[in-house]
C-alpha cells in the first residue's frame, strides 16, 4: 500500500514537471468543463423560472445533483480521467508493453499516471454550486446526511471510474471501440442533465443498472437533500460492489487477450 | 463557381467512406430527443402549457432543434484549419487556386448534404419510435423563410468558425478555446432550451446576435410560431454574414502573412 502511495507521488511530481512546460493549456479543461456546468445551471434556472417543480425535484434539488455531477466529473478529470482515456491506444499501439513489463500494476500506472492538477478548481466550482443549491432548499441539511454524502461521493468516483474502464477494456477484444466510448460520452453527457428519478421503466433499468449513469450523482443528491430511501441506498452500494468487482475481473480477463503489438 | 460545386461534390463523395461515422451521428441524435422526452415528460406531467409550448409543440421543436445542430458541422471548419496550421500542413489550402473561405464553405456544404439524408432519416426513425406527435406548420411561406434562415445560418456559422480557426496563426493552440465556443453556442442558438424561457430582456439583446437565428428561430418557424420575426431573422442574418465575409477577408490577409509553414 505504501509503496503504491509512494509510486502515485512519483507519477504525480512527473506529470506536473510535463505539464508546467504548457501554462497556456494547464486551466484548459476547468474552463471548459466549467462553462458547460455554468450553462446547465443557467439552462435549468430557466426551466425553473416557468415551473415549480421537476418530477417533484425542486430547483434547489436540481442544483445539488448538478453541483454534485460537477463534482464527480471534476475528481474525474483531475484523478484519473487523463489516464483511463490512453488505455484503447495503448493496447491498439502496443504500447501496453511497456506497462506489463514493470513491476507495478499496470491499471495503477494507467490510473494515475496523468494526474491533472489544472482540473482542480472544477472542485471549488463544483462546492460553489452544491452550496448555492443548499441555499435554496426549504429543510436544513444534517451533519449526518453530509458525512454519508462524502461517503457517497467517494463511491460514486469509484463507479465512475469503473464504468470509464470497463468501456476502455473492450479493445483488448475487439481493437477499436472509438465509436463506442463516443456513444458512451453522448449517453453520460445526457445522463449529467436528467436527475436519475426523472427515469422510468426500461430506461430506469438500463441507467440504473446496466449503465448506472443514472445513479452516480443522483442517489448523493438525494443522500443530501434528505431524500434517500435506505432501499436505494443499499441497491447503490450493492452496485458499486458489484461493477467494481466486475471491473477487476474484466480488466484481468482482458488482460490475458493482449497480444502486444500485434493488436 | 464551379470549382467550388467539385469541392462540395468530392467532400459529398469523401463521405462514402466514412459511412458509419455518419451512422453513429444519426444514432447520437437520440440522446438528445432522449433527453427532450424525459426532462420535458416530467415537467409537462404537472403542467400543461410551459412558456406557451405545449408537450408535442416542444417535442417537436426539440426534433427540429436536433435536427438543425446535427447537421451543423461547421465545428469541424475551425478544428481543420486550427490543427492543419499547428501541423504546418495549412499550406495546401494557400496554394489552391480557390478563395480559403468559399473552399470551407463548399466543402462544409458537400459533407453537410451527405448528413443530410441520415439525419433526416433518424429524425424520422425518432419521431416515430418516441410515438412523438409532430406538430408542423403547413404554411408554405413559413417553411420557406425558415430554409433561407437555415442556409444562412449554416453559412454564418462556417464563417464564425473560419474566423476562429485562423485566429491560430497568432496564438496555435486554441482547441480549448474551441471546446468553450461550442458549449456556449449550444447555450444560446437554443438547442440545450428553447430560448423563450429566457427574460425577455435577454432575448432583446440576443435579436441583435446571429445565434439567435441559426437553430432557434427556425425551429420556432417551423412549429408556427414568432412568425412576425422571420423577415427580420433573414435581415440580421444576411447583415452578419456581409459582416463576416469582410472581417474573415481582413483576418485572413493580416494573419496568413505570419504563417510559417513549419508547424510544431
Amino acid at each position: 500500500m505504501i509503496r503504491n502511495l509512494r509510486f502515485i507521488v512519483a507519477l504525480l511530481k512527473l506529470k506536473l514537471s510535463r505539464t508546467m512546460m504548457y501554462r497556456l493549456s494547464f486551466f484548459g479543461a476547468t474552463f471548459v468543463d466549467g462553462s458547460l456546468f455554468i450553462l446547465w445551471l443557467l439552462m435549468f434556472k430557466a426551466i425553473y423560472s416557468q415551473v415549480d417543480s421537476i418530477g417533484g425535484w425542486s430547483q434547489g434539488q436540481t442544483t445539488v445533483f448538478l453541483g454534485t455531477f460537477s463534482l464527480l466529473n471534476a475528481i474525474n478529470m483531475t484523478i484519473y480521467f487523463f489516464g483511463v482515456i490512453e488505455i484503447p491506444d495503448k493496447i491498439k499501439t502496443g504500447d501496453l508493453d511497456h506497462y506489463i513489463t514493470k513491476p507495478v500494476s499496470p491499471l495503477l500506472r494507467l490510473t494515475f499516471e496523468n494526474i491533472n492538477i489544472g482540473s482542480s478548481p472544477l472542485i471549488i466550482l463544483s462546492i460553489w454550486i452544491i452550496l448555492y443549491g443548499v441555499s435554496m432548499l426549504d429543510t436544513p441539511i444534517r451533519t449526518g446526511n453530509i458525512i454519508l454524502y462524502i461517503i457517497f461521493i467517494i463511491l460514486m468516483a469509484v463507479l465512475y471510474y469503473d464504468m470509464e474502464v470497463i468501456i476502455r477494456t473492450i479493445p483488448f477484444f475487439v481493437i477499436s471501440a472509438s465509436n463506442i466510448q463516443m456513444l458512451e460520452g453522448a449517453i453520460f453527457e445526457m445522463c449529467m442533465r436528467i436527475p436519475g428519478v426523472l427515469f422510468d421503466r426500461i430506461l430506469k433499468i438500463i441507467f440504473y443498472f446496466i449503465l448506472p449513469y443514472g445513479i452516480i450523482a443522483t442517489v448523493p443528491a438525494q443522500i443530501l437533500t434528505g431524500t434517500a430511501s435506505g432501499r436505494i441506498i443499499a441497491m447503490s452500494l450493492a452496485i458499486v460492489t458489484i461493477f467494481t468487482m466486475f471491473t477487476l475481473w474484466f480488466w484481468k480477463f482482458g488482460l490475458r487477450h493482449y497480444k502486444s503489438a500485434s493488436s | 463557381m464551379n470549382k467550388y460545386l467539385e469541392v462540395a461534390k468530392i467532400s459529398f463523395k469523401a463521405q462514402i467512406v466514412y459511412i458509419f461515422d455518419v451512422c453513429i451521428a444519426a444514432v447520437y441524435m437520440v440522446t438528445k430527443i432522449l433527453f427532450a422526452y424525459v426532462l420535458w415528460g416530467a415537467v409537462f406531467r404537472e403542467n400543461e402549457t410551459v412558456a406557451g409550448f405545449t408537450y408535442p409543440a416542444m417535442f417537436t421543436y426539440y426534433i427540429f432543434s436536433s435536427f438543425l445542430s446535427q447537421i451543423e458541422l461547421s465545428g469541424n471548419v475551425s478544428e481543420e484549419i486550427s490543427s492543419s496550421i499547428r501541423r504546418g500542413t495549412f499550406s495546401k489550402f494557400m496554394v489552391i487556386p480557390a478563395g480559403t473561405q468559399t473552399y470551407f464553405i463548399a466543402q462544409t456544404f458537400g459533407v453537410m448534404l451527405f448528413y443530410l439524408v441520415f439525419i433526416l432519416a433518424a429524425s424520422v426513425a425518432w419521431t416515430v419510435l418516441f410515438r412523438a406527435r409532430f406538430m408542423m406548420t403547413s404554411n408554405p411561406v413559413l417553411i420557406l423563410e425558415a430554409i433561407i434562415m437555415i442556409i444562412l445560418g449554416l453559412v454564418f456559422m462556417i464563417q464564425l468558425n473560419y474566423f476562429l480557426g485562423i485566429l491560430a496563426f497568432k496564438y496555435l493552440d486554441i482547441s480549448a478555446f474551441l471546446m468553450i465556443k461550442s458549449n456556449v453556442v449550444a447555450f444560446i442558438t437554443g438547442s440545450l432550451v428553447p430560448l423563450s424561457l429566457l427574460p425577455d430582456a435577454v432575448i432583446t439583446v440576443m435579436r441583435i446576435f446571429p445565434f439567435y437565428y441559426v437553430t432557434y428561430l427556425p425551429s420556432m418557424l417551423l412549429i408556427g410560431k414568432n412568425t412576425e420575426e422571420a423577415l427580420t431573422g433573414i435581415i440580421v442574418l444576411s447583415a452578419w454574414f456581409l459582416l463576416f465575409t469582410v472581417l474573415n477577408k481582413i483576418a485572413y490577409n493580416k494573419l496568413r502573412v505570419i504563417y510559417d509553414g513549419v508547424g510544431i
